[in-house]
């Protein structure tokens, strides 16, 4: 087994590729959970928004308008999530697998309807690779970040934002508040519901963006249930990302090493047996689960996190 | 003396419960007013209603002469009102200067950290109350994080300081701290109302007292012209239950010992600070005292439900400071916790499951783990019939019946396995004329019947006419134990409230 | 993802009352019927924008689920499994927990069964039968229990531990069938593990001259003795009592001396067992073998089955039937309807959102204020 295969270029170039939509559902999660609502329908918003991409790049052959309605599509589904959880106050786990089961049912149903069995077109227009001359040009690093879609640096971008958002505004610092201490903020009077609602709304269309990524830069097209769980994955990186942004971007990265481990070490060996890559793939949610249980280091989930918040009194 | 805020009339009910009843409450500008009274005599609710988290029925607020609408916290803010909870408002993981500027942070949407801290810092030297601003909350002993709520409602400018029993998690020393930093807001033009039932603090600091008593106003003093038992007087007031003849208790052998007992509350600071106490055979002992201070606790390091920092507690002869409540239960201990909804009852069972809850596991009960339904329905019939409960269907799910039934189905669970001690709290909150009193019938059979009662409780009228001997609870030790004879109201009001027996044996 | 309401050393703090339906108006089948008329109406709504006749398509699905003896037995052979798995998911939800580890619990109950199945193949089925259907049980029962022991020693959200634990046994299953030490070559050329061997088969019941091809196996009789265990566990044993008495009052079991932290391991333990049992029926009845990916679709299924038949057995039992109705219709209604069958999906998802929005109701009632605030 050589050094190329475990940390050559082209595996890192993947593990970034693969890191991608894991860490835009990570970053909606972020959002959300910061104000204290548990969203598990991300993955849902994801699929939401990779399909309704495609249709829309198809029916308008625009591709700014294509990733606009895919972000209508997520942050519309997030919404309805948004309305069971904080207005009528719904169990949050129910209503978000209710929201992710409509949302692959549904973008496989319509997929049938409009493309059948022959697929979607081919010769969409999609979201290009950024080139930038004077990184591509590097030798090693130039291989690995040089060449990236245009949607990899998007959510780099989206990192610094949301970490500045969320620890160097004064919104952000309402939202972990209502996030932490519900009743606290409620006394000063800052507006919990409406502020739960925006959380919740936005983390539908970054999710979204992941979807958009898969479906629209990555392969031109649309197959059913094309989020394979990245979703939940991206969950479990924000868990193990302690709900910050620069956190979630580090486990994504991780576990998109992990993952582009097990493709570049398919048919290796180790001595006479074939590397089980297959278990490399379980690390990512081991570790969620040994963090989450304190045996590496804290994760603590804010205070009011997955608990409605009742107004008293009246 | 403008008089700064009027409130008239107030009338506030929750469900079946009159919380307030045509309140008045009169507060001059510049004036610190004590607004006192005994656990559930409305003092929190009236505040709350001047705070605007709650809508009060009836009556009105006047703000200087002028009509106050307080739909909520922001109009109370608005008006100048700030309020210090009792449990704090603070977002634990934020430091002290973003606790205090939330929903007001004046400035861009970017967060200016420096600006902030220079901003709170202004306001700390202003009022000479000190904290760290860029202190985590989390961080920070109960008495600092005090400061920040006081800080927090001086920020906004607020001219009308609301304490909701603000020593309660405090030291003594913290105490003192505080009393200097009201002082001192009152020498800065501030007016304070002060929620507390503690006599000490009440003549230490304050001008003016208004007393309440069961949702209604019981009297209005001036500090300087009344003393302790007045004030004692009013908040207790003067209903009388006949005290009941009961035979002497002599020197019976000790059911339960209870020796230098500490414990933690829910929020890690000291409940119970060294308990001593002593229950004999046949002997009713009633721990008085108002909630909060540690009588929670007390019952449930007895059960095993909370652990034991040290000292120890001994049935019989044996110490079970550490044993969990099933072992407990196995040496002869009952149970009636003071909320039955919750801590006595599984509301959606039966009546018939209820009164074998803890029992469920052994004969006649269940054999090899397997329940038998017919016995255990005869004996829930055989005991919805003995303990009164009303209708005696076994069969009825518990949450449907009414308080008092739900507490006579906990009596006849604790009381029917013949226990050797039973630690009853609050029995009969919430209960009706009817059930109390036969709540109290059972209670002295039991103690007739040689069994050692350990009886919780804030109602001083249930105690005086049921205990033995009383023993009063403050701030988490036994301040004092007394036969019941020398048990008067006036002496009793006075140590609940914290006050030193030497002055109260006077 | 919270920690901590799952904390507290008396057990689930509030278990939100769509998972335990016990206030007075949620009683009986009101809800869960109203919920599913409102599905399929809005299904039918859905399917007529579409350009679709909704009446045909519920015709096929109907059609195709209980047509002839044949749709029949498909329909029950989806059934089994479902219900075995609601049952888990049940089970949990009593005690206040919430186990979305189904599947992941019924694919190490299958790896189990394989396992054991194939490797004493000359075992009379007297003796591999019961053998190969108690190491499914205890496999799945295992995996389940770390759930309840990492909630009950470390307050570990059991939510995440079991997704995760999903995850996780998909991926060992890939590396054990692909090329691990479970991998076998078939006739497919899919990845699958070793034949079991004939007596580990759990045998056809309804003979080939009655229903031709009839894959309805004996493993149904198995379902129906579970669901009876389920009702006799949860209520005619003291473990039972005990399960439900922390699912509904923690606090007052605990002070009785019901230790909630023990219970929580038990019960999932049990649901794993439960699940468990639904991954060995598919090996011993269905498949013969372990295929990888096989039946993935019956953990999230099962949730909206035991939240549908409201945690009981006869409703765990209609619920798994109609979503299985739906399932088998579905696949008929895709081929002579031109319905895509993802319909089916979406008037689940319909029926698990309504149920989840009749906590409306329940907030709305509970809004008057209580007694406790007014004891300041």
């Amino acid at each position: 087994m050589s050094l190329e295969v475990l940390i050559g270029a082209g595996v890192l170039a993947t593990a970034l590729r693969l890191a991608t939509p894991i860490a835009f559902a990570a970053l909606g999660g972020v959002i959300t959970e910061r104000s204290g609502v548990t969203n598990i329908a991300l993955e849902g918003s994801m699929i939401m928004g990779a399909f309704f991409g495609i249709v829309a790049a198809d029916k308008t052959g625009s591709l700014p308008i294509a990733i606009a309605v895919a972000l209508l599509a997520g942050l519309g589904l997030a919404a309805l999530h948004a309305l069971a959880s904080v207005t009528f106050r719904a169990d949050q786990i129910v209503s978000g697998m209710a929201l992710n089961i409509l949302a692959l049912g549904l973008t496989s149903y319509l997929n049938y309807e409009l493309y059948g069995t022959t697929g979607t077109p081919a010769d969409l227009p999609t979201v290009p690779p950024l080139v930038i001359p004077g990184i591509s040009a590097l030798p090693f690093v130039g291989e690995v970040i040089g060449k990236q879609n245009a949607l990899v640096w998007v959510m780099f971008v989206l990192v610094v934002v949301l970490q500045w958002f969320l620890f160097r505004t004064v919104p952000g610092l309402r939202l972990r508040a209502v996030g932490e201490h519900p009743r606290a903020a409620d006394t000063v009077g800052i507006d919990v519901r409406r502020t739960r609602y925006w959380a919740v709304i936005a983390s539908g269309a970054i999710a979204a963006l992941g979807g958009v990524f898969l479906s629209m830069a990555i392969s031109g097209s649309f197959t059913d249930n094309m989020t394979n769980g990245r979703g939940f994955i991206g969950l479990a990186a924000m868990i193990f990302g302690r709900w910050t942004p620069v956190g979630a971007l580090v486990a994504s990265l991780i576990f998109g090493y992990g993952d582009a481990l097990s493709v570049s070490l398919q048919g290796q060996s180790l001595g006479d047996l074939r590397f089980p890559v297959q278990l490399l793939s379980t690390i990512p949610y081991v570790f969620t689960i040994l963090a989450v249980a304190g045996f590496v280091g804290r994760s603590r989930a804010p205070a009011a996190d997955g608990l409605p918040y009742e107004s008293e009194g009246h | 003396m403008t008089v700064l805020l009027e409130m008239r009339g107030i009338s506030k009910r929750f469900g079946d419960l009159q919380a307030l009843d045509k309140v008045d409450l009169v507060v001059n500008e510049g004036e610190i007013h004590a607004l006192v009274g005994e656990n559930g005599a409305g003092k929190t609710t009236l505040m709350n209603i001047l705070y605007g988290l709650y809508h009060a029925d009836a009556g009105t607020i006047r703000i200087r002469g002028k009509d106050a609408h307080i739909a909520g916290p922001r109009d109370a803010i608005a008006l100048g009102i700030g309020m210090i909870h009792q449990h704090f408002m603070l977002v634990p993981p934020l430091t002290v200067a973003e606790n205090i500027v939330l929903g007001d942070e004046r400035g861009g949407p970017v967060l200016d950290t420096k600006a902030i801290e220079a901003r709170v810092r202004k306001i700390e030297e202003q009022f000479g109350i000190v904290v760290d601003p860029p202190a985590r909350i989390e961080d920070l002993p109960l008495g600092l994080q005090q400061r920040v709520e006081i800080l927090k409602v001086l920020y906004r400018g607020s001219e009308l300081l609301i304490f909701d029993e603000p020593t309660a998690v405090l030291t003594p020393q913290e105490v003192d701290e505080l009393f200097a930093i009201v002082r001192t807001l009152r020498s800065e033009g501030k007016t304070l109302i002060l929620i507390t039932h503690k006599l000490r603090e009440v003549l230490a600091v304050t001008d003016r007292i208004t007393v309440l008593r069961a949702g209604r106003n019981a009297a209005e003093l001036v500090t300087k012209d009344t003393n302790a038992t007045e004030i004692a007087q009013a908040m207790v007031g003067r209903e009388l239950h006949e005290i009941r003849p009961r035979q002497a208790v002599g020197t019976a052998p000790p059911i339960l010992q209870i020796s230098r007992l500490e414990a933690l509350s829910d929020r890690a600071t000291p409940a119970l600070r060294g308990v001593d106490l002593v229950v004999r055979e046949g002997e009713i002992l009633g721990v008085a005292g108002v909630g909060g201070n540690g009588q929670s606790e007390l019952a449930q390091c007895i059960l095993g439900l909370r652990p034991v920092v040290d000292g120890t507690i001994t049935v019989g002869s044996v110490d079970i400071a550490h044993d969990d409540p099933k072992r407990t239960r196995e040496r002869g201990v009952a149970y009636v916790p003071e909320d039955r909804r919750v801590e006595g009852l599984v509301l959606p069972f039966t009546v018939a499951d209820n009164f074998i809850l803890g029992k469920q596991d052994r004969a006649p009960f269940a054999r090899r783990g397997v329940l038998d339904g017919a016995t255990i329905m005869r004996e829930g019939e055989r005991l919805a019939k003995e303990f009164d409960v009303r209708p005696p269907n076994a069969r009825a799910i518990v949450g449907t019946l009414s308080g008092g039934n739900q507490q006579k189905v906990v009596l006849g669970r604790e009381i029917s396995e013949s226990p050797r001690l039973i630690v009853v709290s609050q029995p009969t909150r919430g209960l009706d004329i009817g059930s109390t009193e036969y709540v109290h019938e059972r209670l002295l059979e039991q103690r007739a019947r040689g069994c050692g009662i350990l009886l919780i409780s804030s109602e001083l009228d249930e105690i005086r006419a049921l205990s033995d001997r009383i023993a009063v609870m403050f701030e988490g030790r036994i301040v004092a134990t007394l036969p019941s004879a020398e048990a008067t109201e006036q002496r009793l009001g006075l140590l609940m409230a914290g006050h030193t027996e030497a002055t109260a044996a006077r | 993802m919270t920690l901590a309401s799952s904390a507290s050393p008396t057990g689930p703090a509030t278990a939100p009352s769509v998972r335990q339906p016990t206030s007075q108006w949620s009683q009986g089948p009101a809800v869960p019927v109203v919920s599913v008329l409102v599905a399929l109406l809005l299904g039918a709504i859905f399917v007529l924008i579409s350009g679709h006749n909704p009446i045909q398509a519920y015709a096929a699905l109907l059609f195709g689920a209980f047509g002839s003896p044949y749709d029949i037995t498909e329909t029950l052979v989806i059934a089994v499994p479902l219900t075995l798995a609601g049952l888990s998911v049940a089970v949990a939800f009593r005690t206040g927990l919430f186990n979305i580890g189904a599947q992941g619990q019924l694919f190490v109950g299958a790896l189990a069964a394989g396992w054991t199945g194939a490797q004493f193949p000359d075992l009379p089925g007297v003796v591999l039968l019961p053998l190969t259907l108690v190491s499914g049980v205890l496999g799945g029962a295992a995996y389940g229990a770390i759930a309840g022991w990492l909630k009950a020693t470390r307050g570990v959200n059991e939510v995440i531990t079991t997704i995760m634990q999903n995850y996780i046994v998909v991926f060992v299953m890939h590396w054990l069938l692909q090329d691990g030490p479970m991998s076998a070559p078939n006739a497919l050329g899919t990845p699958a593990s070793s034949p079991i061997g004939a007596g580990a088969i759990l045998p056809i019941i309804i003979p080939n001259s009655l229903v031709p091809l009839s894959r309805l196996h004996a493993g149904v009789l198995l379902a129906v003795i579970a669901v009876v265990v389920f009702w006799f566990l949860l209520w005619r044993t003291s473990l039972g009592y005990e399960l439900r008495a922390v699912g509904l009052g923690a606090r007052a079991a605990a002070q009785a001396g019901i230790d909630p932290r023990r219970r929580m391991i038990m019960v999932m333990g049990i649901a794993g067992g439960f699940a468990g049992l639904a991954g060995m029926i598919q090996v011993s009845g269905l498949f013969h073998r372990v295929y990888d990916g096989f039946s993935s679709g019956f953990g999230f299924d099962a949730i909206a089955v035991a939240l549908l038949g409201k945690n009981s057995p006869i409703g765990i039992t209609l619920a798994a039937l109609l979503f299985a109705a739906f399932q088998r219709g579905g696949t008929i209604m895709q081929s002579n309807a031109g319905i895509s069958s993802h319909l089916i999906e979406i008037v689940e998802a319909i029926v698990l959102f309504v149920i989840a929005a009749e906590t409306i109701v329940r907030a709305i009632a509970s809004r008057r204020g209580t007694p406790a605030e007014a004891l300041a």
